[in-house]
């Protein structure tokens, strides 16, 4: 069967449209997958600013996405699924399934874009009461409400007169089976609360925290800012149980460098929630049989010095569906996915037949 | 952020506590002793204070940054006289200065006439006496035997001897014995201006109003033959 010069790259969030982008630029045709009705992503669909500079996402991402989809060599299929697959590097044959109808495309080589979720704060045994309480919220429903251009608690409408984030949601715990670091959690947080002081300049903000992780830039850019300019208050010691107190949350946990126990009324949490492989990402693992790396998320080979390439011959992965990633690291990954998937085309192009 | 555990100076109304603490944060000065602490501790770590006393710098700017009004009242009146303000807490990877919000606090609790600081400092009028008269602190005959018997037989050998063993000093200034040096009339006047326009001396006023009022008189009546007042 003769070589496809093409590479499927699935999942149009920001590692995808950075590898569609590098890979057409480079001039092998691309197509681009999406499961949703839009290119974006995570960030598009829920993030009001980016981090660490606090643009906003849509007027930041409209270039990339805008040159994705008028690209000549990028054919953008959104709203459309990979269900199957069959070949191998140089000639896979996969299935798409948009509205019912399924279609088989073929490609030489494929890049795995399909990210992360957010952790569910409901589902394990933590007992934050995201389900009960309607002023315990997550870091996703903080952004979606700054996308409204506001931050009030969901209980009554009104701005809160003190917030709480509680950082490690879903993340480094054991008894939940995620031992990782999130990786962005704190900058996130940490960003959101610049945010809030913006939004509701009188309320109170803590940060609840087991190890602040803001490496490189972001210590000054967002932790130094936020606990200086904006004097959050960053308290070492994680909350073990949120209660209702009246209309307002009670907070327990051990302010543990002052060595004392904290009870604390608060008008709204916040839960850092971590990232876990993509409903989507696990698909894909299954469709293509890509090993997963102990912490679920999709194997790669060659680590630390490769970054891309998994154990299946032909599959890349870029992003998120490779482990929890800010978003430099997620578009760096999309270019050299790109760079990767072209060459082993270009190799297989010059073997003889 | 309020506690459960048992609260010192429980029965100072709140609003007497904000006030203070008001004074600490609202000093031209403050803003640049406190930018943001990690707890990382190193200020502890290179505390002499801190390996003797229960003092902790680290616990001062904490403190402070979460605006705890009961605790910063507790630190005013029972920790900031334990520092030695050697400032060895400014290598502060944050660049904060926990000495230096101590030294606020302590103008704060000395202004306000605060009982502990009364008591704290009730030994030490001698002290500010002879600095604010005579512009030096411990004078070399204060060494008495009966004041330092931990210090040895030789503290008996050298009071006997005072001047001599001064004398043998090569700088003739500190030929003295009253004094830790010579101090020109001309500087101790200027001293004694800045003393009184800067507020120092008023400071004295809500420790010791004895000790206020002689150490006034005797810089007016200095400042006013000088012509300077």
């Amino acid at each position: 069967m003769a070589m496809a010069d093409r590479v499927l790259v699935v999942g149009g969030g920001p590692a995808g449209l950075e590898a569609a982008r590098g890979i057409a630029d480079l001039g092998t045709p691309v197509l681009l997958v999406e499961a949703k009705d839009t290119l974006g992503g995570t960030p598009w669909e829920s993030y009001a600013t980016l981090t660490p500079h606090l643009a906003p996402t849509r007027e930041l991402m409209a270039e990339v996405k805008g040159a994705v989809e008028s690209h000549p060599l990028i054919d953008v299929r959104t709203a459309t699924r990979v269900v199957a697959s069959e070949g191998g590097a140089g000639n896979f044959q996969v299935t798409l399934e948009h509205g019912g109808a399924r279609v088989v495309e073929a490609a030489g080589a494929v890049v795995v874009a399909t990210g992360f979720q957010h952790f569910d704060p409901g589902r394990e045994t933590q007992m934050y009461g995201y389900y009960e309480y309607d002023d315990v919220i997550t870091l996703v429903d903080a952004e979606r409400m700054m996308q409204a251009g506001q931050f009030v608690r969901p209980s009554n409408g009104a701005p809160p007169r003190s917030v709480a984030f509680i950082q490690c949601v879903g993340s480094r715990d054991r008894r939940i089976g995620n031992q990782y670091c999130s990786k962005v959690c704190c900058g996130i947080a940490s960003k959101q609360s610049i945010e809030v002081k913006h939004l509701v300049p009188d309320a109170k903000v803590f940060i609840f925290y087991i190890d602040m992780r803001m490496y490189g830039f972001w210590e000054d850019q967002l932790y130094w800012k936020a606990q200086e300019e904006h004097k959050v208050n960053y308290i070492r010691g994680i909350v073990t149980e949120v209660i209702k107190k009246g209309d307002q949350l009670l907070i327990k946990g051990e302010d543990t460098t002052m060595g004392r126990p904290v009870e604390v009324p608060m008008d709204l949490v916040v839960l850092s929630v971590g990232m876990e492989p993509s409903a989507g990402t696990l698909e894909m693992a299954r469709i293509f049989q890509i090993p997963r790396e102990p912490h679920g998320f999709l194997a790669t080979v060659g680590e630390p010095l490769d970054t891309v390439t998994t154990p299946v011959p032909g599959v890349f992965v870029a992003g998120a569906a490779a482990g929890p990633k800010d978003l430099e690291d997620t578009v760096s990954m999309g270019g050299a996915a790109a760079m990767r998937a072209v060459s082993l085309l270009r190799r297989l192009a010059a073997q003889p037949a | 952020m309020q506690q459960p555990m048992k609260q010192a100076y429980a029965d100072v109304p709140v609003e007497e506590k904000t006030r203070l603490y008001r004074e600490v944060v609202q000093d031209a000065r403050f803003d640049t002793y406190l930018y943001g602490c990690y707890e990382c501790g190193i200020c502890v770590a290179a505390c002499p204070s801190a390996r003797f006393y229960d003092f902790s710098p680290r616990k001062i700017a904490q403190a402070l940054a979460r605006e705890d009004v009961d605790l910063v009242y507790e630190q005013m009146n029972d920790d900031v006289w334990n520092c030695s303000q050697c400032f060895s807490c400014l290598r502060c990877p944050r660049g904060n200065n926990p000495g230096g919000l101590i030294t606020i606090m302590r103008e704060v609790a000395v202004n306000n006439g605060l009982r502990t600081t009364k008591e704290a400092l009730a030994g030490y009028t001698r002290i500010i006496y002879k600095i604010m008269t005579t512009g030096t602190q411990v004078s070399p005959d204060m060494l008495q035997e009966d004041a330092f018997p931990d210090w040895g037989p030789q503290v008996k050998e050298v009071a006997d001897h005072l001047a001599v063993w001064r004398r043998a000093l090569p700088p003739e200034t500190m030929h003295t014995t009253a004094l830790s040096w010579e101090v020109e009339e001309r500087t101790m006047r200027e001293l004694y201006a800045i003393w009184k326009w800067t507020g120092t001396l008023d400071m004295i006023a809500q420790l010791d109003e004895g000790l206020h009022d002689i150490m006034e008189e005797i810089m007016d009546d200095a400042l006013e033959d000088s012509g300077i007042a």
